[in-house]
């Protein structure tokens, strides 16, 4: 990757002291892109700088937790395109689009650039030294108990820095929360599989029978899983691998279904169970687990109450019981609900019952360093920190890489609770709807500028540690690298243990190196291990391999259906576009306008109801239409979608923000803020799929601003997009 | 019916046209004014549109083309009727031709120079619209001569020079009346210098008639290609609806058909500023009208061979442009193209229609909104109903800025047009006199035969 | 500057391909998208922002259909009338198809866009003067023309974002057409490499930034001329023939078990992009 004519080590020396000379210094006016006042001459150029040639760099895409290698290119020291690491076993030299668009969120013209200090509605500019000389002041006085600090998921040697810091603060109070998470499909799999996030090996799958499991799109580590799906498509194992999805939502993997079920909202372990109970009753042993759970699924009572038919389920059973091995995958549609456990469970179980544990839901790597993994997000994080924060209890929060005022949903009013803390610390790339309520918000650095360490949830290829890299000097003098700036606050607490450390990224040199021979560099001096993990920004680790063990699925029971509620027919289900994911990356103009891929809607929010539904209601599309829960009411434009279950509508996260920049705010409307709390019974998680809607019209049209045209997706009876089926077909002659 | 009286003295012909240089009625003004407030929106909406970008036409994609392309193709049709009133019916000898085929020549030269504005103002880059020809550049860049577009660069740049020089030698001993006429002033400069030495003399005459006749037999080919050529542009591209081997004729058919409605708009205001009642008399203005009704059903002919073609042809795309031209979002403009077209003509088969004014005023203006409209269908659904179902749009609208230069345009002409007149005489004195006196030999003829007879 | 060297220099001005006595040699770049493993996704739309410094407009202008993306990926659903699409939607991307005989090039009339030796339709913004008639002319609507000088319109590179742009690709202004180029930077540095060592380029030397963003590799790319080139082998053994207007295996129609076919192939402009027919399990 590097090119060889160029001379690496010091580039490297240049990008260590980058960061601690502009931390010194705060001018930071070394680089050529701060061109307008001064004009750079390339006869001086730094040495990394060749005019006109390229360098490619690797490190690791921050833009979503798969933890993707990355690969960029960088011209004239200007970061221009990312690509993925072909080396990556996660990747593969892939990537999506949301990753594409990390460049944007370097280059977002709507970055923090320097600390701000609330000044009644304004932020008054101020040095860190204050910033950091404030934070000392808020501290002193408050015991750990009053400190919280909320992030999103972390891992690596930030982890084990923030783990630090709370612990010198006496704090215990780390909440770690995610928006979008599998928290309760991972609780299902831990009691099912024995691991949170076994490996699905989709590629070694005949049959991939995924219950609302959008894998191709935002679930878990959908790059990896698209490789997977490719092959799975081609036939590795000589039969073009078959995939079903159940959903009362069409995503962008039911979208590529070679069959997609409908099903009523909330009943996917009912049709999960109603399987196992027909594979029993075609021959297939049931363990007493199984058979008793699946006691009376029969098929007149899952078609009832799943509306798959009959005729469906028989095809999709025979399938599953001839074409082994299979994967089902429970996927967040099925855990969205306040049963979402059991759905889970009663999902996980049709794997037991397939055989399918060890062939295709594997053991995963295990990590060596436990201290380094995930610390995973959940929304039960949040719950109990809402309750903390409306109880008062915390005078001090911190929050960094989360955005709970826009994500949290309405009926926690988390605003109002976080405003019960006296002094509130962002950290912050962008002034979000949270950064804009606290006291004291720090500019980060972006994925591109900063050093890091990361370890992906989802080990698709063994256990690894991702690196971060600069892949070119910082843009804004006055941003810091999250490492750097705790690195400088605990420096508050505990001065001599890290005055070795001049910046974070001889802290994370020196931790790397004292494990060196753990890390596979045993042999080397240290600066080749160091050169030769940069260049490859995947430390691949020998760790050991994981075991699965299955416990029992006893006394697994899915509640009575709810009864209808008459005040609020209808289901809300909140998506997970590919995209948007929960917001966070909203200003990003190229996921702004690139269309979504089902309605291919551009900029804005929709309302999708299934073209029965709306005909009834005398809806078209363009129609606002006013969508009530019982915590609240948003507005948005109707699409007439035939993806989705007559019962339903469904509204995309990740828009609707009224504040973040010039990209994400007033474009569309925030389904988060009319949630309802109600709450997985088992694990406590929040049930995103549980809110119950009432639509009406408003009265007003707009023209929905889109990409498809005017007839919808219609080829008119020409040959545009062809079809065929697998018996028309010899897909095993093909290159 | 009264028809020019033919014993008009030559006197008063010179003195009746030379008026009209003079002091026209208030009518004049009110034009011309009203030209030049239509004429500024258009120079407004385009300066915008330079400073801005083409978008605010709101033209996008697949909508490339819009009523741009649509209204140059009318101006370009406009420019037919002049060539034809001039040049054919000169060949033909028709002689009620000859009070009227000045103003004709006129409107084919300022309706191409209108057409060319639209050439402009539709391209995206109209600070390099010379690209376009075939200059000799010193890089051997030349256009792509298999472009019909390129062809009708030229064809249109030789047409209206051509026209140019059709208008100004057909006005040469007129212009020297004028110079003779005329006090002293910048006019009388001008005329001096424009009539070129005109003196009567026999030479200059046959020299005159040579030349004259020479431009018209080469003018006419010309015209027909000009607008055929502007018809390849659609009918050698292969969208559906347009790649139509009748295209040609039809565009011809369309062209005259909109000139000669023109010239009977136009006949009846300058009879009227002007006071041309002796001239342009009602007995020229049914011929005229007869010839336009004739046009008329060659073109609802013509009409009907294409949506037969279309109909019975294999070409599905082309059939659904079609189907959706009459039923879908251009219906009303597209029935409406059939209405002014082809319904309302047959009004002009009325006799006691032929001569009235007011009818035959609102009748011509409707039936160049039909022609108008004729262009605009065949540009715009295409478009919006191509071969590829993805992008088909038709929920787009031509912005404000696309109707005020259209608005502009008829401003533009106008103001042209109405400036020419008050300029140079729009009716032909030497013809006209050329008329009274073939016609009083006539009359004597007759006289004289009735005398023997008795 | 005469007749003489007009009429010489014209009869060079257009490579007809494919014709017998001027062989693609030693490139003919093409390419095959296969709509079974397209998942719809989208990243290859944005890796061509990224790549080709193409603008992002904007929703209002969006809205006026005045969206610029090179390669969109088109959505469709069945037409039977089903009251559920229970077997999936249809994703298809589309850019330009990098025609043989490519319908916009013999309309521009200032020959801004041509045909290049190595089977590109190529477009010169300089050259362009705005008339769209190669829009106009282009069955698949790809062409996609600059209504607004983006570069100084608000918000599309506000200042920092403009140190992402490309250096190896023009940032147009306003007035001119573009589209899909088959990222020919990518392609005339190797090709540049390649010749300037004596070889030509090597299957897998280049990708463009669509296929190489894929996450489920649904994109081909390469030489067809290569026998060794992922394409070439896969047009064969699809049995797509680039010049032809209809493949002998579709003569009997609907006979056929291989997947390939060209779009409006019957318009004859031999497009150089071959797809793969999306495929269903009949089983289920
Ligand atoms: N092989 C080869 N050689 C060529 C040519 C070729 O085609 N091939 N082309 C020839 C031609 S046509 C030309 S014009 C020359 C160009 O040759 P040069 O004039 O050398 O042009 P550049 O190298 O583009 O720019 C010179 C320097 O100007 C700096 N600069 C930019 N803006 C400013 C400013 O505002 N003030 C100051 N002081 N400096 C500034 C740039 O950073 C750069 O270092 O090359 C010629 N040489
Ligand atoms: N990105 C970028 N753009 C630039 C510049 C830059 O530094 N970077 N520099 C700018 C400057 S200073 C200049 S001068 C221009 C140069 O811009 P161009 O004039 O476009 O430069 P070239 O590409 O050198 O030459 C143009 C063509 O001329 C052909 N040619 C060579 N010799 C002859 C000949 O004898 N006869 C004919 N008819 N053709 C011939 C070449 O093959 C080539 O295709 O570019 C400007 N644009
Ligand atoms: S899946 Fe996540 S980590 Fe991978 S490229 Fe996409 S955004 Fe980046
Ligand atoms: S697809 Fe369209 S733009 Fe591309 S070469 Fe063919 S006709 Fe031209
Ligand atoms: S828009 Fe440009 S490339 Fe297209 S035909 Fe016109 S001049 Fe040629
Ligand atoms: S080949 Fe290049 S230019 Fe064409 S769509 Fe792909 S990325 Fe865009
Ligand atoms: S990136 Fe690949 S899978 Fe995604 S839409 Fe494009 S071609 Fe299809």
């Amino acid at each position: 990757m590097i090119d060889s004519s160029f001379d690496r080590r010091d580039f490297l020396k240049v990008m260590g002291w980058g960061g601690a000379a502009v931390a010194l210094s705060g001018c930071g006016n070394t680089s050529i892109e701060d061109g307008k006042e001064t004009v750079v001459s390339y006869v001086e150029a730094a040495d990394y700088v060749i005019p006109g040639v390229s360098v490619y760099y690797n490190s690791t895409c921050a833009q979503c937790d798969a933890g993707c290698n990355i690969n960029g290119r960088v011209r004239e020291g200007r970061v221009l395109k990312l690509e993925g690491n072909a080396a990556s076993g996660i990747n593969r030299g892939k990537m999506c689009g949301l990753g594409q668009a990390g460049v944007q969120h370097h280059y977002n013209p709507d970055r923090v650039r320097e600390p701000l200090l609330r000044n009644g509605d304004r932020g008054e500019a101020i040095a860190w030294d204050k910033a950091y000389a404030l934070i000392a002041e808020k501290l002193n006085g408050v015991s750990g108990d009053e400190v919280a600090f909320l992030s999103g998921g972390v891992s690596g040697h930030l982890k084990v820095l923030l783990g630090n810091y709370l612990e010198s603060l006496g704090s215990k109070n780390h909440f770690v929360y995610e928006a979008v998470s599998p928290a309760v499909v991972r609780a299902a799999n831990k009691k099912a599989y024995g691991n949170e996030m076994p490996r699905f090996s989709i590629n070694k799958a005949k049959v991939v029978l995924s219950f609302g499991a959008d894998f191709l799109g935002s679930w878990v580590s959908p790059v990896h899983f698209s490789q997977q799906y490719a092959q799975f498509r081609k036939g590795v194992n000589g039969q073009r691998g078959v995939l079903v999805q159940v959903e009362s939502k069409m995503t962008l993997t039911g979208a590529n279904a070679d069959r997609w079920l409908v099903v009523r909202p909330g009943t996917e372990g009912v049709l999960a169970l109603g399987i196992i109970n027909a594979l029993g009753a075609s021959g297939v042993a049931l363990s007493g687990d199984a058979a008793a759970a699946s006691q009376g699924y029969d098929k007149a009572r899952v078609t009832s109450e799943t509306g798959v038919s009959a005729e469906h389920l028989d095809k999709l059973v025979a399938l599953l019981k001839e074409r082994t091995p299979s994967l089902v995958l429970a996927g967040s549609a099925a855990e969205g609900y306040a049963h979402g456990s059991q759905n889970a469970a009663a999902i996980n179980l049709l794997n037991q019952v397939l055989g399918n544990v060890g062939k295709t839901i594997e053991a995963p790597a295990v990590l060596p360093f436990p201290q380094m993994a995930p610390a995973k997000g959940s929304s039960l994080a949040l719950k109990s920190l809402n309750e903390g924060l409306a109880a008062g209890k915390y005078k001090v929060l911190f929050t960094y890489g989360a955005n709970p005022v826009f994500t949290a949903p309405g009926s926690m009013k988390f605003k109002d609770s976080m405003g019960k803390a006296a002094f509130k610390v962002a950290f912050a790339h962008y002034l979000d709807e949270t950064a804009l309520q606290a006291d004291l918000v720090l500019p980060l650095d972006s994925a591109l500028e900063d050093w890091g360490t990361q370890v992906p949830e989802y080990l698709a290829d063994g256990a690894q540690i991702n690196i971060q890299q600069p892949l070119m000097e910082k843009l804004h003098p006055e941003t810091r690298g999250m490492g750097d700036v705790l690195l400088a606050l605990i420096k508050q607490r505990q001065a001599d243990a890290y005055k070795g450390f001049e910046d974070y990224y001889s802290y994370l040199r020196s931790a790397l190196l004292q494990n060196k021979g753990a890390l596979g560099g045993g042999g080397s001096d240290d600066d080749t291990f160091w050169d030769a993990t940069l260049t490859s920004g995947i430390i691949k680790l020998a760790g050991a391999a994981g075991t699965l063990s299955a416990s029992s699925a006893a006394g697994l029971k899915l509640p009575e259906a709810a009864a209808a509620d008459a005040q609020f027919p209808m289901h809300l289900i909140p998506s997970v576009t590919a995209n948007l994911r929960d917001g966070r990356h909203a200003n990003q103009p190229w996921l702004q306008e690139s269309p979504d891929p089902l309605t291919t809607i551009v900029w804005d929010s929709w309302v999708e109801i299934h073209p029965k539904k709306a005909a009834q209601m005398g809806i078209v599309e363009g129609d606002i239409v006013e969508v009530a829960s019982k915590t609240g009411t948003i507005k948005a434009q109707a699409y007439l979608f035939p993806g989705i279950h007559p019962d339903a509508v469904s509204i995309p996260l990740g828009r609707g923000h009224e504040a973040m920049g010039r990209y994400a705010k007033g474009f569309g409307v925030n389904p988060f803020q009319i949630l309802d709390a109600v709450y997985d019974q088992e694990t406590g998680e929040l049930a995103m799929h549980e809110t119950r809607v009432k639509i009406s019209k408003v009265g007003q049209r707009v023209i929905v601003v889109k990409d498809e045209g005017v007839i919808g997706g219609k080829q008119d009876g020409r040959r545009i997009a062809l079809s065929k089926t697998t018996d028309q077909v010899k897909l095993s002659e093909e290159i | 019916m009264k028809d020019i009286r033919e014993d008009i003295a030559w006197a008063k012909i010179n003195k009746d046209v030379l008026v009209s240089l003079e002091n026209p009625r208030k009518m004049y003004w009110v034009i011309v004014f009203s030209a030049l407030a239509l004429f500024s929106v258009g120079v407004g909406c385009e300066v915008y549109q330079y400073n801005v970008g083409m978008g605010v036409a709101n033209l996008n994609n697949p909508n490339v083309w819009g009523l741009y392309i649509a209204t140059f193709i009318f101006w370009i049709g406009m420019s037919h009727s002049g060539t034809l009133l001039s040049a054919i019916l000169h060949l033909m000898h028709a002689d009620w031709r000859k009070p009227i085929y000045r103003f004709a020549e006129a409107m084919t030269t300022f309706s191409l120079m209108t057409a060319g504005l639209f050439v402009m103002v539709h391209i995206g880059r109209l600070w390099q619209f010379y690209y376009a020809f075939p200059y000799p550049s010193e890089r051997w860049v030349w256009p792509n001569f298999q472009s019909p577009l390129l062809w009708d660069a030229m064809a249109i740049f030789t047409y209206l020079s051509s026209s140019v020089l059709f208008l100004y030698v057909g006005m040469i001993p007129d212009l020297a009346i004028c110079r003779d006429n005329l006090h002293e002033g910048w006019r009388k400069k001008l005329y001096t210098f424009l009539a070129l030495g005109w003196e009567g003399t026999d030479r200059q005459w046959r020299n005159f008639r040579i030349t004259y006749l020479t431009i018209a037999c080469f003018l006419i080919p010309l015209a027909v290609s000009v607008h055929s050529i502007v018809a390849s542009d659609f009918a050698m591209s292969q969208q559906p609806g347009w790649h139509v081997t009748s295209f040609p004729p039809y565009f011809v058919a369309g062209a005259l058909y909109s000139g000669c409605a023109a010239i009977i708009t136009l006949f009846i205001i300058l009879r009227y500023v002007f006071k041309f009642e002796d001239y342009m008399t009602k007995s020229i203005l049914k011929k005229t009208v007869r010839l336009t009704f004739a046009i008329a059903m060659v073109w609802t002919y013509l009409n009907a061979v294409e949506f037969a073609a279309v109909w019975y042809g294999h070409d599905v795309d082309a059939k659904q442009v079609l189907i959706q031209k009459a039923t879908g979002p251009f219906a009303p403009f597209w029935w409406g193209m059939i209405f002014c077209g082809s319904v309302l003509p047959l009004i002009l088969a009325f006799k006691r229609f032929q001569t009235n004014i007011p009818v035959l005023f609102a009748v011509s203006l409707l039936l160049n909104l039909g022609m108008w409209l004729e262009r605009w269908m065949i540009v715009a659904p295409t478009f919006s109903h191509g071969y590829y179902p993805w992008v088909w749009d038709n929920d787009q609208w031509p912005s404000l800025v696309q109707w005020g230069m259209v608005m502009g345009s008829f401003g533009w002409f106008t103001l042209l047009f109405m400036i020419f007149c008050k300029v140079f005489p729009s009716v032909s004195m030497y013809e006209v006199k050329e008329m009274v006196y073939h016609r009083s030999l006539h009359l004597k003829k007759d006289e004289t035969a009735e005398q023997g007879a008795h | 500057m005469s007749v003489g060297t007009l009429l010489e220099n014209w009869s060079e001005f257009r490579h007809f391909h494919p014709v017998d006595d001027k062989p693609h040699d030693p490139y003919k770049w093409a390419m095959s998208i296969d709509l079974d493993t397209c998942t719809g996704c989208n990243a290859c739309s944005v890796a061509c922002y990224a790549e080709n410094n193409i603008p992002v407009v904007g929703k209002e202008k969006f809205q006026h259909g005045q969206q610029m993306h090179w390669m969109r990926i088109e959505r469709y659903w069945s037409e039977d009338d089903r009251e559920f699409p229970d077997q999936g939607a249809q994703f298809l991307p589309m850019m330009c198809q990098q025609c043989e005989a490519a319908p916009c090039e013999t309309v521009c009339p200032v020959g801004a866009t041509n045909h290049t030796a190595d089977g590109l339709n190529s477009q010169i913004y300089n050259r362009c003067i705005g008339s769209r008639y190669c829009s106009a002319n282009c069955p698949f609507k790809v062409r996609y023309f600059n209504w607004y000088d983006y570069p100084t319109v608000d918000n599309v590179w506000p200042a920092e974002m403009t140190r992402q742009l490309n250096p190896d690709v023009s940032v147009r202004g306003k007035g001119v057409m573009e589209k899909c180029t088959f990222c020919v930077q990518r392609l005339r540095a190797v090709e540049v490499t390649a010749k300037s060592e004596g070889r030509i380029v090597r299957e897998g030397e280049v990708q463009t930034a669509c296929q190489q963003a894929c996450p489920s590799s649904a994109i081909s790319f390469g030489n067809l001329v290569d026998p060794e080139s992922r394409v070439h082998k896969q047009w064969a053994a699809q049995q797509v023939v680039l010049e032809a207007d209809e493949q002998e295996k579709n003569k009997e129609h609907g006979t056929s078990e291989l997947r390939g076919y060209r779009i409006l192939e019957e318009l004859r402009p031999y497009p150089s992009v071959m797809y793969l027919e999306q495929v269903r399990e009949s089983a289920v």
